[in-house]
C-alpha cells in the first residue's frame, strides 16, 4: 500500500495528484513554519521554497521542533529543510535564508507559486507578502498566533479581503521629550535605554533628524536644544568608551554624565517640574557604598513598598523559590553593578569589533538586555517610577509574545486545511493552475462521497470559549476602500536602467485610454511609497530611468488620479526573464490593460502633495483611514467587521492576565494615569498592534 | 559583591531561556508540574506522536508510549517521527527515539507489551501515570481501560481521542478535577464597601482641600470611594447608600471635583458599585466549602483541599471575605499615589495571608497532612477568588435525555459524535473495520446510529422546532442542514477512509489535545468538559455535555 494512500483517500485523486507539481512558498520557519512545512509534506506537496531570514535561538526550541541545541544560531530556513527532508527526500525542498522584502522576490518571482502560506511573526512583512500576492494574484494563507489565540485568513485578490482592508493599528510611539525628559511610565525609561542611550553609546547616530522633527511638529523648543547639547555631550563619552583602559573610568564617566549631571541640568528647567515631580540626580559613589538615599519626596509614598520591594543598600532580599532567576527584584546597587558590568562587556566587543562598527539592541543578546535593564531601571529610580526585573525588562523590551508549541500545531493544521480547500476549489472551478475567484461563502451541500465543494473559510483559535474552541466563518469581499487590493495592478517587465519614469506611464495611459475608446489620458500624480515622483505640473523626472529614480527591481510605482474619479494603478516592477528577452524593447506590458474602476464616491480625499520636495504621507496610507461606517456604505457586509472586532476582544482578554486592550490603549495615551503593571501590559499588547503574531520578531 | 557574579546572576540559565515564551503563560509553578509529570500514551499513531511532540517541547517530566505494533509504509508515509528505515521495527521504540531528539531534559520509554495483558494483569501500572492519552482504542478495551482508571477514584484522568479523516472528538474522564489558578476573568473584591483600616485612615486623613489641582486630579478612584462613602455614612445616619440613592450618591462624588475635567472622579462614578456592593465570599466559592473533600479531611486529603478547608475557616472570621488579593487594577493615578495604594494592599493582604497561614497550620496539624509550601499557599492565596472543582464522568456513560438535548442545540457534533461511535461500535461486533466505500458497511454503521438513537427516545417528531433564537454556526455548521442528513454526511465521510490517521488532523489534534493535557497537568486553565467534536470539513469545533 503506497504510503499516502490515506491523503488520496481523503483528497480525492485528482486534487491529491496535482499535489506534488503544486508550488508553495512558505514564508517564515519559526514556530508556525516548522509545523506548517511538516504538515505540507505530509499532506502531499511536493515543491516547497521556504524562506526565513532569522537564525536559532534558545528560546525557539519550546516549540520549534526541526531544531536542536546544537543548531543554535544557524538560519532556519536552511536546518528545517534539512531536518524535514530528512524524513520526506522526495519532496523538493527549497530553503531560502533571506529577506522575503528583498528587491529579487518581485511579482515575477511570487507569480511562480500556486500558493503563498505565511507563517510570519511580524506586520511589516505581513503587509508586504500581501500586497506582492494581491498584485501577483497569487492565493495567500495568512495566519498568526499568540498565546492561545491564533488565526488562519485565506486571501485572494477580488475574491475575499485581503490582509490590509481592515486597517491595523499602528504601534505606539511616545513624544520625545516623554521619552528623554520626563518619563512617567516604565516603558518610556525603557523606550530611553533601548532607543535613545543604547544607539547613542554603541549605535548609529540619527539622534539630529530625531530631534528635528519633535521640532517641527511642535515639540518645547527650548527643551529640544537643550537635548541637543546633551546628544553633543555624548559624543565625548562614547570616544571614552573606546579609548580608556580600564573601562571602569569610562563606566563612572558615562554614569555620571547620563545619571547625575543631565538630570541635574534638566531641574534647571523649573518650569518643566512645576506640575510634575521632579527627578533626583544620583550619586554613584554613595550608592556604591551603601550609603545613597533618595529624597524623602520621592520615595517616601512608596515606602511601604519600598521596604517590601527594594531596599536600597545590601541587597540582601527573600525572594520565594518559584521565582526564577531573572525575576528577582533589582536593588539600586544591583543595577549600577549591572550597568557596570554590562558596559565593559559592550565595550569590549565594540573594541574587538568582530560585529561590526556598531552594536544593536537585541532582546537575546545578553548584555544588551542587562544593559537596558540596567539603565532604565536606574533611570525609574531617579524619577520614582517602579523598576523592574529583567524578566519584565525583556518582555516589554523586547515585545516578547508568548508562544507555545499547541497553538501553533492547531493553526498550522488549518493552513494546510485552508490552502487544500483553496486550491480544490480552483480545481472545481477551471482546473487551471490559478484558481478563479471563487464565490465567498460558497455554500454548497456535502454529498457523499466526494463532489462538495470545499469553501475556505476564516478560522479562529479562540480561547474565550472552552467548549467552542475553534471559531470560523466565511469569506468576506474585499473593502471597497482598500488602497491595497482595490488598486490595479500591471505587471511590468523592464530594464529599469533603460526605461524612463516618462516612457512607461506614457504606454500604460495610453493603452488605458485606447481600451476606454479615447484619445485623450488622464491627468496623474506619480508615486513610489511615499515619495512624489511627478505631478502634472512637475515632470522633471520623467525623463530619469526607473534605476536613476530608485524605482527598480520589486519596487511598486502608484498613479493616482488627479480628479480622483478612478482608483489607483499600481506598476508592479520586475526585471524581464533571461528566457524572455525583450527584443530591444526597454519595457513589456501584459497585452490585456483595462481601464483603474471608478474610485467609491466617499473615500477620504488623498491630499496632493503641496511640494514636490518634501516627503508627503504616501496615497497608500491616506486611503487606509476607512472607518467603521464605510463598510457599511460601501456594502461589505457589517457582520464580518463585527465578528473580527470580537475576535480581537477575545485576543486581549484571553492574553493570560484579563485586559481590555482597547480600553487600556486609551488609558495609556493619558498617560501615567495607570498602574505600572496595566501600562506594561497594555504597552506589550499595543505593540504588537493586537495582530496575533508568533513568536520573537526576527524580521 | 563582585559585580560579575551580579551580571551572571540576573541572566537567565538555559532551561529559563529555552522556557521563556511559556513562562510568560503559565509560571514557574506551571512548569514544576510540568516536570514531574509521567503521561502514557496508547499507540503510536500520527496523532499520539502529534501529541506528544507538544508535551515533550514544553518539557513535560517522562512519556510512555505503549504498542505492540511494528511500523508500516503508511506509518511511515503519515508519522512524522517515524523514517523509512522504521518500517517493520517497534512503532513504539521508533517514535520514542525520533521524540526524544526533541528536548533532552525529557524521558521516553517504549512499551511494547500487549495492553490487554496490562489489564489483565498488572492495572496497579497504568494508575503510576500522572495522565493518560489512548487514541483510536477499540472499544473493547478502552471500556476496559477507562473503567479501570475510573475505579481508583485518585487515578489518572484519560484523555479519549477518536478520529477518522477530517473528523475527530475528544472528552476527558476525570473524578474531580480542582483548579487553583483559572486564568479566568473574575475580579476579586477590594473591599471599598468596608475598607480595612489602613485604608480607611489613608483615605480620612488625606485632606483633599489641601491639595494643588494636579495632585488633586491624580487620587486613585479607590480612596475617592472610600472618602464619598464615609462621608455619606455621616450624614445617613451610618447607612450605607441603597440602590435607590444611588444617583445622589454619584452627586455627591461629582461635587467632590476641583475642576470640570477630573478623570479620577469619573473613574470612581463608574466604578460606584465598587463602593456599594456589599463584599461576601463568592457563592461559587462558598459552594466548593460543602464538597466532601473539603468538609472531611485525613491525610490523605489533597494540598487543595486542605487549604479550602483553611479558607472555609478564614471567613467564618471577621470580616468575613476571603483574603485580600495584593493586586490592584488599572487606576487613573500618578505613580508615587499608585505605588502607596499599592502598599496598603500589600501590607493588608500579606496580614491576612499570615492570618490564613496560621489557621491552615493548625488544619495541616489536626489532618495530619504534609505542610503545604509557601510558594503554593501564596499561589492558593492570591487565585482564591477564582478557585474552580470540576465534576467529571466517566467515559461512555452516555446519558438519553442529555443526549436528546445535545440533538436539540449542538445537531452537526452530535451527528459526527455518533458516526465516530458507531464506527467503533462496528469494528467491536465485528472484529474488523468498515471496508472503505463499503455501501453494507455503511448500511451496517447507519443502523446502530439508529438504534442507538431509537433507544434514547428520538424519532424525527422529536426535532425540536427552531423557535427563533439564534443558533451558533459552529454548532450547526455553515450549512443549515438537519440531524438527519448531519449524521449521514458524518458517517459518509467516515466510510470513504475509516481508519485514515490523517496528517494535517493529527497536527491539528495534537495541538487541542495537549494543550488540554497541560491544562490537566499544571491545574492552570479550564479544561474541556464534554466530548469536543472537530469538523475539518467545515472547521468548526463544539462540546456537547452527553
Amino acid at each position: 500500500m503506497p504510503r499516502l494512500s490515506h491523503c488520496q483517500a481523503i483528497l480525492g485523486p485528482e486534487l491529491f495528484s496535482k499535489l506534488p507539481s503544486t508550488r508553495v512558498l512558505i514564508v517564515g520557519a519559526g514556530g508556525i513554519g516548522c509545523e506548517l512545512v511538516k504538515n505540507a509534506v505530509l499532506a502531499g506537496f511536493g515543491d516547497i521554497t521556504l524562506l526565513d531570514l532569522d537564525t536559532i535561538d534558545l528560546s525557539n526550541l519550546n516549540r520549534q521542533f526541526l531544531f536542536r541545541k546544537k543548531d543554535v544560531k544557524q538560519p532556519k530556513a536552511i536546518i528545517a529543510a534539512r531536518t524535514v527532508s530528512a524524513f520526506n527526500p522526495s519532496c523538493k525542498l527549497t530553503p531560502i535564508h533571506g529577506n522575503i522584502k528583498d528587491p529579487e522576490y518581485d511579482v515575477t518571482w511570487f507569480k511562480g507559486f500556486h500558493i503563498v502560506l505565511n507563517a510570519l511573526d511580524n506586520l511589516d512583512a505581513r503587509r508586504h507578502v500581501n500586497r506582492m500576492c494581491m498584485a501577483a494574484g497569487t492565493p495567500l494563507i495568512e495566519s498568526g498566533t499568540a498565546g492561545y489565540l491564533g488565526q488562519v485568513q485565506p486571501l485572494l485578490k477580488d475574491a475575499t479581503e485581503c490582509f490590509d482592508c481592515v486597517p491595523k493599528p499602528t504601534p505606539k510611539s511616545f513624544p520625545v521629550c516623554t521619552i528623554r525628559s520626563t518619563p512617567s511610565a516604565p516603558i518610556h525609561c525603557i523606550v530611553w535605554a533601548k532607543s535613545y542611550l543604547f544607539p547613542q553609546l554603541f549605535g548609529e547616530d540619527d539622534d539630529a533628524s530625531d530631534l528635528d522633527a519633535a521640532a517641527a511638529s511642535g515639540e518645547n523648543a527650548i527643551e529640544i536644544d537643550n537635548l541637543r547639547q546633551e546628544a553633543s555631550a555624548f559624543k565625548v563619552v562614547r570616544a571614552s568608551l573606546l579609548s580608556l583602559d580600564p573601562t571602569d573610568v569610562a563606566s563612572s564617566a558615562i554614569f555620571t554624565k547620563v545619571f547625575t549631571h543631565d538630570i541635574e541640568r534638566l531641574l534647571t528647567m523649573s518650569d518643566m517640574w512645576r506640575s510634575r515631580k521632579p527627578p533626583v540626580p544620583l550619586d554613584r559613589d554613595s550608592i556604591l557604598a551603601g550609603a545613597f538615599s533618595l529624597l524623602p519626596a520621592t520615595v517616601a509614598p512608596s515606602a511601604a513598598d519600598a521596604s517590601a520591594k527594594h531596599s536600597t543598600t545590601n541587597g540582601s532580599q527573600s525572594h520565594s523559590s518559584t521565582k526564577l532567576k531573572d525575576q528577582k527584584d533589582l536593588t539600586l546597587r544591583d543595577n549600577v553593578l549591572l550597568f557596570d558590568s554590562s558596559l565593559k562587556s559592550l565595550a569590549s566587543r565594540l573594541k574587538l569589533g568582530r560585529e561590526g562598527k556598531v552594536l544593536a539592541f537585541d532582546k537575546d543578546d545578553d548584555d544588551a538586555l542587562d544593559f537596558v535593564t540596567a539603565t532604565s531601571n536606574l533611570r525609574a529610580w531617579a524619577y520614582g517610577i517602579t523598576p523592574l526585573t529583567r524578566w519584565e525588562v525583556k518582555e516589554m523590551a523586547g515585545n516578547i509574545i508568548p508562544a507555545i508549541a499547541t497553538t501553533n500545531a492547531v493553526i498550522s493544521g488549518l493552513i494546510v486545511i485552508q490552502a487544500l480547500q483553496v486550491l480544490r476549489s480552483g480545481l472545481a472551478s477551471d482546473g487551471a493552475t490559478h484558481i478563479s475567484p471563487n464565490t465567498p461563502k460558497a455554500v454548497t451541500p456535502r454529498h457523499y462521497p466526494e463532489k462538495r465543494l470545499l469553501a475556505a473559510r476564516n478560522v479562529f483559535l479562540q480561547g474565550g470559549r472552552p467548549s467552542v474552541p475553534l471559531g470560523s466563518f466565511g469569506t468576506v469581499p474585499p473593502n471597497a476602500g482598500c488602497s491595497v487590493c482595490r488598486e490595479t495592478y500591471i505587471h511590468v517587465q523592464c530594464d529599469p536602467g533603460r526605461v524612463t519614469l516618462g516612457t512607461l506611464v506614457d504606454a500604460v495611459l495610453t493603452a488605458e485610454a485606447s481600451a476606454r475608446g479615447r484619445e485623450e489620458r488622464r491627468e496623474i500624480s506619480v508615486y513610489e511609497a511615499d515619495r512624489v515622483l511627478s505631478e502634472p505640473d512637475w515632470d522633471e523626472n520623467l525623463h530619469r530611468t526607473l534605476a536613476d529614480l530608485g524605482c527598480g527591481k520589486g519596487k511598486f510605482i502608484t498613479l493616482v488620479d488627479e480628479d480622483e474619479v478612478v482608483g489607483n494603478v499600481a506598476l508592479a516592477i520586475s526585471e524581464s526573464p533571461a528566457t524572455h528577452p525583450l527584443q530591444g524593447l526597454p519595457y513589456r506590458l501584459p497585452v490585456d490593460i483595462h481601464p483603474p474602476p471608478l474610485r467609491p464616491a466617499r473615500l477620504p480625499r488623498s491630499s496632493p502633495p503641496s511640494s514636490p520636495l518634501k516627503q508627503i504621507t504616501s496615497p497608500v496610507k491616506a486611503n487606509q483611514k476607512r472607518l467603521l461606517a464605510d463598510s457599511e456604505i460601501f456594502g461589505t457586509p457589517v457582520n464580518s467587521s463585527a465578528k473580527r472586532v470580537k475576535t480581537t476582544h477575545l485576543v486581549t482578554t484571553l492574553n493570560g492576565d484579563a485586559v481590555d486592550a482597547d480600553v487600556d490603549m486609551m488609558k495609556i495615551q493619558i498617560g501615567g494615569a495607570m498602574s505600572p503593571t496595566e501600562a506594561r501590559e497594555a504597552q506589550t499588547l499595543e505593540e504588537e498592534g493586537l495582530v496575533m503574531v508568533e513568536g520573537p520578531a526576527g524580521f | 559583591m563582585d559585580p560579575a557574579s551580579t551580571s551572571k546572576s540576573e541572566q537567565p540559565d538555559s532551561h529559563t531561556r529555552r522556557y521563556d515564551r511559556q513562562l510568560r503563560l503559565w509560571a514557574a509553578s506551571g512548569q514544576q508540574a510540568l516536570e514531574l509529570s509521567r503521561v502514557l500514551v496508547i499507540s503510536g499513531s500520527a496523532t499520539s506522536t502529534s501529541i506528544l511532540k507538544n508535551l515533550v517541547l514544553p518539557g513535560i517530566g517522562q512519556f510512555t508510549i505503549l504498542d505492540s505494533a511494528r511500523v508500516t509504509p503508511q506509518d511511515a508515509g503519515n508519522n512524522f517521527f517515524l523514517h523509512r528505515d522504521s518500517i517493520g521495527k517497534s512503532r513504539a521504540e521508533e517514535s520514542v527515539r525520533f521524540l526524544l531528539e526533541l528536548n533532552d531534559s525529557v524521558k521516553g520509554t517504549a512499551d511494547t507489551s500487549d495492553l490487554a495483558s496490562i489489564l489483565d494483569e498488572r492495572p496497579q501500572y497504568l494508575k503510576s501515570f500522572t495522565l493518560v492519552i489512548a487514541h483510536n482504542l477499540r472499544e473493547l478495551t478502552l471500556k476496559k481501560l477507562s473503567s479501570i482508571l475510573w475505579g481508583d477514584i485518585s487515578g489518572p484522568p484519560l484523555i479519549v481521542v477518536r478520529s477518522a479523516g477530517f473528523l475527530a472528538e475528544f472528552s476527558i474522564q476525570f473524578h474531580e478535577h480542582t483548579i487553583m489558578d483559572s486564568h479566568t476573568d473574575d475580579i476579586p473584591s477590594y473591599r471599598l464597601d468596608n475598607a480595612f483600616p489602613a485604608l480607611a485612615k489613608h483615605a480620612l486623613d488625606l485632606d483633599f482641600d489641601a491639595l494643588d489641582v494636579t495632585d488633586h486630579a491624580h487620587i486613585p478612584y479607590f480612596v475617592i470611594l472610600v472618602r464619598a462613602l464615609h462621608d455619606w455614612k455621616q450624614a445617613h445616619g451610618g447607612k450605607a447608600p441603597e440602590y435607590k440613592q444611588l444617583k445622589d450618591f454619584k452627586a455627591q462624588i461629582l461635587r467632590m471635583k476641583k475642576k470640570e475635567d477630573e478623570e479620577n472622579f469619573d473613574e470612581a462614578i463608574t466604578q460606584v458599585f465598587k463602593a456599594y456592593q456589599k463584599t461576601t465570599v463568592p457563592s461559587e466559592i462558598r459552594a466548593l466549602f460543602s464538597n466532601p473533600s473539603c468538609v472531611n479531611l485525613d491525610e490523605s486529603s489533597s494540598p487543595f483541599f486542605v487549604m479550602l478547608h483553611a479558607l472555609d475557616l478564614f471567613t467564618r472570621k471577621e470580616p468575613y471575605t476571603l483574603p485580600l488579593s495584593p493586586k490592584l487594577p488599572d487606576i487613573k493615578s500618578d505613580t508615587v499615589n499608585y505605588i502607596h495604594l499599592q502598599g496598603l494592599y500589600k501590607a493588608q493582604a500579606n496580614a491576612e495571608k499570615a492570618e490564613f497561614t496560621r489557621i491552615l497550620e493548625e488544619v495541616v496539624a489536626k489532618a495530619g497532612v504534609a505542610p503545604v509550601p509557601s510558594s503554593v499557599i501564596d499561589e492558593f492565596v492570591r487565585n482564591c477568588h477564582q478557585l474552580k472543582i470540576l465534576k467529571g464522568k466517566q467515559w461512555d456513560q452516555d446519558d438519553n435525555s442529555a443526549l436528546l438535548e445535545a440533538i436539540a442545540t449542538n445537531p452537526a457534533q452530535v451527528g459526527t459524535h455518533l458516526a465516530l461511535s458507531a464506527l467503533f461500535a462496528f469494528e467491536a461486533a465485528h472484529k474488523r473495520w468498515p471496508l472503505p466505500g463499503s455501501e453494507a458497511d455503511l448500511a451496517v454503521a447507519q443502523e446502530w446510529i439508529d438504534a442507538k438513537l431509537s433507544a434514547a427516545g428520538w424519532n424525527e417528531e422529536s426535532v425540536v422546532q427552531d423557535d427563533g433564537t439564534q443558533v451558533d454556526e459552529a454548532a450547526t455548521g455553515p450549512q443549515s442542514l438537519t440531524f438527519r442528513e448531519h449524521v449521514s454526511n458524518a458517517m459518509g465521510e467516515i466510510i470513504r477512509a475509516p481508519t485514515a490517521d490523517l496528517p494535517t488532523t493529527a497536527a491539528l489534534l495534537g495541538g487541542f489535545i495537549a494543550q488540554e493535557a497541560i491544562k490537566l497537568i499544571t491545574r492552570q486553565y479550564v479544561p474541556i468538559n464534554g466530548v469536543c467534536v472537530i469538523d475539518l470539513i467545515s472547521s468548526t469545533t463544539g462540546t456537547i455535555k452527553i
